[in-house]
Order: structure tokens, then sequence, then C-alpha cells
């Protein structure tokens, strides 16, 4: 029991890794478009349909069709931004009616999928090794995620806080006007901004491609579950979602292996339900108020 | 005037409809019509006064699984069950509201924790699934036509019957609009804290109206399940369900007596007509084309249909 339990943490952990990343993204458009990116999961599971069907369809090799996603994501994500929201911003929408148009977008992404690739598992099928550490099993793929992760974080943050861009980004995420006095124009930093949450995408697909099948309905559990991190470590809270994910991943990951994957959901639901009820600006976050 | 007449011809023109084009087709429409409908208006009880809730399936699934499973386990009538399912996701809706009203959680985060709400209990449903049948759902035993069981193999009688429950709602709602409540509500939706400095308990009206939306809601749940003779948790309860109750209230605008009604009868037909012309050739095409529609209505209509019609018509009448 004490092995399956510490078997589920260290898994815990290394799924945290992803989460995190995942999390990033969704925050750090929050953070900067002030969107709710509900199709965030969707996205990452278009960016695993592009490298099966670079991989495994167009015969190209992995880690270029692992490449290779990352911009085609970034694409994506600044089509997003120039086609949907944009326009939503334009409206003036109240940020309900963004959610439910995000909502709306996740259908149009899902049956795409459905459309393009069938309803049918598609994975890459690449065997990794498994290796052990004394009692402990890890997935070679999970291994290479958690630090990819990990260092793609590292750069991320260097981005953010060694580079002009990035004091850019960080400068609208805090104060819209003042940035904009002092000449940064917002409508090119949401680009910027959605294209890096495209590209991340693509690095989480690239990173998950070898760990999971992918499938029409994929993306709407990880939606939800960066979703979770993001509330939990504080919405726009880049750190504190950093360490929810590790928690969140744990508590998946254990609670599934002691009662059954339904009961381990309802778990993380109800400490979503708790953190908004009792400390809504998250673990790390400063109440704001109005 | 004018109006009532017209409201009055209406319905008479969908009383007598069936008996000039009876097809079971058509009517199987008007009914999911009818049922969605009342379910949307339950669920713009809260909506209009800023009471935004993503979990309404938690309330449709509550409803219907507990009066299906106690006519399928006990052989109860629906017509008690209807009531203990409405009884039991009034005490869903207490438990959560007060938790969200007591904590001064409003707007977005309101509308995340129903949405969360939603989620539990789809996976309680399936987590159970040695009573409940889990993600394949379960069948109400089948009784033939009878009004006792509340089963019908006429579609007609089900038409009939849900029109009758969605004009119950409408009632419902026009008995809100004249009370004190509605007053209290609106003054507390626009501006929380003046409302509370005039004395008024916002947690109690919050709470009345949830409990009266969770009521009717948890029956329209159970209409649902009866006409379909079929409950699943992915069609009842969960994120989807209850994404579409908001979205069909919203599109048809949530703040006036017939916006829902008339968003849901939009959304229902869309959909029927793209699965119609374009389901049998690609699978998947006609929902990329409707999740595309509500993105661009949203776009577009903020307002909401009906909403932005008024604001057409109002301007109008000024020049």
């Amino acid at each position: 029991m004490t092995e399956l339990l510490l078997n589920s943490i260290v898994n815990g952990i290394l799924l945290g890794g992803v989460l995190a990343l995942l999390a990033f993204g969704m925050n750090l458009i929050f953070g900067v478009v002030k969107i709710i990116h509900l199709a965030y999961g969707q996205c990452v599971m278009l960016g695993m349909y592009v490298v099966y069907t670079l991989a495994v369809q167009a015969q190209i090799p992995v880690i270029l069709s692992c490449i290779l996603v990352l911009p085609i994501m970034g694409i994506v994500g600044i089509l997003l931004q120039l086609l949907v929201i944009n326009p939503l911003l334009k409206a003036k929408a109240n940020p309900l009616t963004q959610l439910l148009a995000l909502a709306g977008l996740t259908i149009v992404v899902e049956n795409l999928a459905q459309v393009v690739w069938g309803a049918d598992l598609r994975g890459i099928n690449i065997q990794l090794p498994i290796i052990s550490i004394g009692s402990v099993f890890v997935r070679t793929s999970n291994l290479i995620a958690f630090f990819g992760a990990l260092l793609t974080l590292w750069g991320l943050y260097l981005f953010l806080n060694r580079t002009y861009l990035g004091l850019a980004i960080r400068s609208i995420a805090q104060d819209l006007d003042s940035a904009r006095l002092m000449g940064i124009n917002p409508r090119r930093i949401y680009l910027i901004t959605m294209a890096t949450g495209g590209i991340l995408t693509g690095v989480i697909a690239a990173f998950f491609s070898p760990i999971y099948a992918v499938h029409p309905h994929f993306g709407g559990s990880f939606t939800m579950m960066a979703f979770i991190i993001v509330v939990l470590g504080g919405m726009g809270n880049l750190l504190g979602g950093f360490i929810g994910a590790f928690i969140i991943g744990v508590v998946t990951s254990v609670s599934g292996v002691l009662t059954s994957t339904e009961i381990a959901d309802i778990i993380v639901l109800i400490i979503f339900i708790s953190v908004i009820l009792v400390r809504p600006q998250g673990l790390l976050g400063i109440r704001v108020s109005k | 005037m004018a109006a009532t007449l017209v409201i009055i011809l209406v319905f008479a023109a969908i009383g007598v409809f069936p008996y000039f084009v009876p097809s079971p087709y058509i009517l199987h429409i008007g009914t999911l019509i009818f049922i969605w409908s009342f379910i949307t208006t339950a669920w713009s009880y809260m909506g209009r006064f800023g009471l935004v809730s993503l979990g309404h399936g938690a309330f449709l699934g509550v409803g219907a699984y507990t009066t299906g499973l106690l006519f399928n386990y006990f052989g109860f009538t629906p017509w008690v069950g209807m009531l203990l399912g409405a009884l039991a996701a009034v005490g869903l809706a207490v438990v959560v509201g007060y938790a969200c009203f007591r904590f001064g959680v409003i707007g977005d985060y309101f509308a995340l924790v129903t949405l969360a709400l939603g989620e539990v209990v789809a996976l309680t449903l399936i987590a159970f699934r040695d009573i409940t049948g889990g993600s394949l759902g379960f069948t109400l035993k089948s009784k033939g036509t009878s009004l006792f069981y509340f089963q019908s193999e006429e579609k007609i009688h089900f038409y009939y019957a849900s029109l009758g429950f969605l004009v119950l709602a409408l009632l419902v709602w026009k008995w809100i609009d004249r009370s004190k409540m509605q007053k209290a509500l609106r003054a507390i939706g626009e501006d929380e804290i003046a409302a509370s400095t005039l004395g008024m308990g916002i947690i109690r009206y919050k709470m009345i109206i949830t409990m009266i939306s969770a009521f009717m809601t948890a029956i329209g749940g159970v209409l649902y399940a009866q006409y379909i003779t079929y409950l699943n948790p992915h069609t009842l309860s969960g994120v989807a369900p209850s994404l579409e109750i908001a979205f069909k209230a919203i599109l048809g605008g949530m703040f006036s007596l017939w916006g829902p009604a008339i968003g849901t009868a939009l959304i229902i037909s869309l959909e029927e007509y793209f699965r119609v012309a374009y389901g049998s050739t690609f699978v998947g095409f006609s929902q990329i084309i409707y999740g595309l529609a509500l993105v661009l209505l949203i776009i577009f209509l903020p307002k909401g249909i009906y909403g932005s019609l008024q604001d057409f018509v109002a301007k109008r009448k000024k020049s």
C-alpha cells in the first residue's frame, strides 16, 4: 500500500509539472487579455492532433513534428485573437457573455476535430522505457514532460522578467491605462500574448503526445483542471498557479489510487468550490477591494 | 390590450396546431421546445437578477434521478417523485446557495461555483453506477400509457402536458414580477451594498429566488426524463447541459418574459435543422455550425435576441 501511495505521489508531482505549464498559459492570457480562455485544453488537443498528423500520417520524425507543432499552434493562437477575442472585446460584452462565447468555441473545436480526425483514439505509438528507482516506477515520457515543462517555465520566467517585451506584457497585466500612457500598444501585446499562449499549447501537446492518445473530448478535462489550478493559485498569480498545479496533481493522483477516478474528480471540484467560497483571491492572491 | 390578444392567439395557434399538422416529428420538436423553455425560464428567474448559474444541470439531474430511481426501484408514481425530487433539488440549492450568499460570492465567481456543482452532481451519478447505471444511464420501466405513472406512448399527450407546464412557468414569472421580492432583488442585482444599507435581507431574498428556480428546474428535469424515458448523467447534469440552459436563456434574452422561450425555440430549431441537413453526411459538422452560430450571436447580439429586438423597436418608436 505504501508503495502504491509513493508511486502515485511521484506520478502526481510529475503530472503537476505539465499542469503547471497548462495553468501558466491560461493564467497569462487571463492576466493580460482579461479573458478566461475556456478552450485552452481544446487547443492542446488540437496540437496533439497536429503532432499525430505530422508524425503518423505525413511520416515526419517525431522530434521534428514536436518542434513543428509550436509555430503552428502559435498561429492558431493569433487567429483566435483576431477572429474571436478581438470582436468580443470590441462588442464590450460582459465577462460572463465572453465566457459563454468561449464555451461555444469549445463546441466548434471539439466537433471540428471529430469531423477531421474521427472519434477514434489517435496516438503516435512510441514506446519509451520505464525507469524504476527502488520501488517507484516512472515512465520516461512523464519524466521528459516534467523536466521539459520546468525548463519551459524557466524560459518563460526569463522572457517575462528580462526582456523588454516581457516588461510590456507585465505592465499591461498590471495597469492597462498606465501602460498605454507609456506608449505600449495593447492590441499588439494581446496578439503576442495569445501567440505565446498558443505556442505553449504546442509545447504541452508535444509533451503529452507520447503519454496519451488523443480523442475529440480530450481537452475538456484539461481545461477544467487548468482552470481549477488557476483559481486555486489566484487568478493572474503565476507563482500561485505553479504551486496549485502540484497540489492538484498530487491530490488527483493519490485520490485516484485510493478511490475511483470520479471520486478523485469530485474531491478536486470540492476543493475548487471551497477555495472560491473561503479564499476567492486564491492561495497567494491579495484581496483587491473594488 | 393588443399584446394580450396576440399572446392568446399565439397560444391558441400552438394548441390547435397538432390537429392540422399531425406530424409526430414536429410534435416531438415542439415538446422538446416546451420542456426546455420551461427549464430556461426557470433558470432566468435568478439569471435576470444577476445570479447567473452555470450549474442548473445539478438541479435537473437531482430532480430527474430522484424521480426515476424511486419509480424504478419502489414503483413510486412520478407525481410524488417529482415533488420529492424538486424538494431534494431545493435542499441542494439551500446548501450551495447559503454558502455562496453568506460568503458574498457573486458574478463570475458564482457562475464558477455553480459550474463545478453541476459537474459534481454528474460525477456523483456516475460514481454510484451500481444504482444509477453510471455513464450508460438507465431506462424507465415502461407502463404504456398511464396518467398515474406519467408515461404515454402518444406524443400528443406530452405536447399538451409540457405546454401546460410552460404556461405555469411563465405565470410564476409574472407572479415574481408583481411581488415585492422582484423590486428587492433588482436593487440587490444592481448594487448589493446599497441595497443592504436600506435594510434588505440580501441573503433571504436570494435564497428564496434560488429555491424557486431550483424547484422548477428539477420539475423540468422530471418532465424531460418522463418524455424521453431514459436518464443519462451527460444529458441531464454536468457541464454541457448546464451551459446549454444558460446559452438558450441568454441568447433569447433573460431579462424578458418571452426571451428564454424564444432563445430555446430558436436554438432547438437551429440544432435540428443542421442535424437533419448535414448530420448524416458529416458527423459533427452540424455541431460546428451550431457552435459558430452561438459565438457569432454572442458577439453581435450581446443583449440577446428578444432584448435586441426590444431595443430596436424602442428606437423605432422614438424616431
